[in-house]
């Protein structure tokens, strides 16, 4: 398991040489001062690595529930999403979601899977505005320009057929279909 | 991980992960909650070990928790979540620190300590290894680090390293041997 280093030694061993045979000295090792100074510097190294594995440096008290809130936000901003106009009328996300996969599904190649919609927090009943985690599956093969392609045609459709403004569009390819 | 450990005594039937990450799919928050007492703390230290300032590594770990949230749905083994939050954690610092200023001196202060400045000579000696491995881990560039910190720190595999950082085992291998070597040359005055 030779990994070639820049940090070669004048016995013609390198560092990670050194490192592997830490606690089963093999006879060059034993004998060779180079080998010797590069083991002893490990050996404090190692021991270091120890006591920075065993500091349990704690989080802020309130980082649970900052995420938490966070979380509690996320989920009602995710089941409805206000039409443009007076900010009365709402589109349940799932209905959001469904044009847009509809629309990434239009894209040769390209399946959608999951599509999370949400408020974005800087919408307005004036100006509604979402954000999207839009997973995909596309077939063995498709080129780089497909991801594009699906980013401008979710894009229109939220726009076109929803009227809403895409802040954010989170594109993931979950999986690939083979054949 | 210490941080799950420690909570045993509230939660003495503590479920296991894959039965808490199934609940929370389906939208339950308390059970949600739960992984997230579990394992903020090992991402918190990682963030921190990685991106080397708390207000960075606090926002880093609020977002993967997000995140994770919102990709559960993602998740094709329910038992693969701490993974899968190593993975999300250490891609996440990585861009934080891509989006700073190269060379830019933001403030680091994992090593601000509170501690008292009488100490026994081991452990002043100890303590002033830490010091100098802490700023030696800082000159690493940040996925020598990240390798570092998750392969000798909190003891992942080279195979899910190489996934995270979206490279090869053997490239792991090589960024390993780069920074032990330059690390260890920084510890050869205590030898």
């Amino acid at each position: 398991m030779a990994v070639t280093s820049d940090y070669d030694l004048p016995c013609g061993r390198d560092v990670e040489q050194v490192w592997e045979v830490m606690d089963h000295l093999d006879p060059h090792t034993r004998s060779c001062p180079h080998c010797a100074t590069v083991r002893e510097s490990l050996l404090v190294l190692r021991a270091a690595t120890e006591e920075l594995a065993r500091e349990e440096v704690e989080p802020p008290s309130d980082l649970v529930s900052r995420i938490m809130s966070a979380v509690r936000a996320d989920v009602r901003r995710s089941v409805a999403i206000p039409l443009p106009g007076d900010g009365l009328a709402r589109i349940s996300a799932r209905a959001v979601a469904a044009v847009l996969r509809y629309a990434a599904d239009g894209v040769d190649g390209v399946r959608a899977r999951g599509c999370r919609v949400v408020e974005a927090a800087e919408s307005t009943g004036a100006d509604p505005v979402i954000e999207v985690d839009l997973s995909i599956a596309i077939s063995a093969g498709v080129t780089a320009e497909v991801y594009e392609e699906v980013r401008r045609r979710v894009l229109a459709a939220a726009s076109a057929r929803v009227g809403v403004r895409l802040a954010r569009l989170d594109l993931v390819v979950s999986d690939v279909l083979e054949g | 991980m210490g941080g799950g450990v420690r909570m045993g005594v509230a939660e003495a039937a503590a479920l296991d992960d894959a039965t808490l990450v199934a609940r929370s799919r389906d939208g339950d928050m308390r059970a949600y909650e739960q992984l997230v007492r579990r394992y903020q703390g090992p991402m918190y230290r990682l963030a921190l070990r990685i991106v080397g300032s708390s207000g960075d590594a606090e926002d880093a770990v609020q977002d993967v928790f997000l995140t994770a949230w919102r990709r559960l749905g993602q998740l094709h083994d329910d038992a693969a979540f701490l993974g899968w939050l190593y993975r999300t954690t250490t891609n996440q610092c990585l861009n934080v620190l891509r989006k700073r200023k190269p060379h830019a001196d933001t403030e680091l202060d994992e090593h601000e300590s509170a501690e008292p400045r009488t100490r026994p000579d081991r452990a002043v000696e100890v303590s002033a290894q830490l010091d100098a491995l802490r700023d030696a881990l800082r000159d690493l560039t940040p996925e020598q680090r990240a390798c570092w910190v998750l392969r000798e720190v909190h003891g992942r595999s080279y195979d899910e390293i190489a996934e995270t950082i979206g490279t090869t085992q053997q490239a792991v291998r090589g960024r390993l041997a780069r920074a032990r070597a330059q690390l260890a040359e920084v510890m050869a005055p205590w030898r």
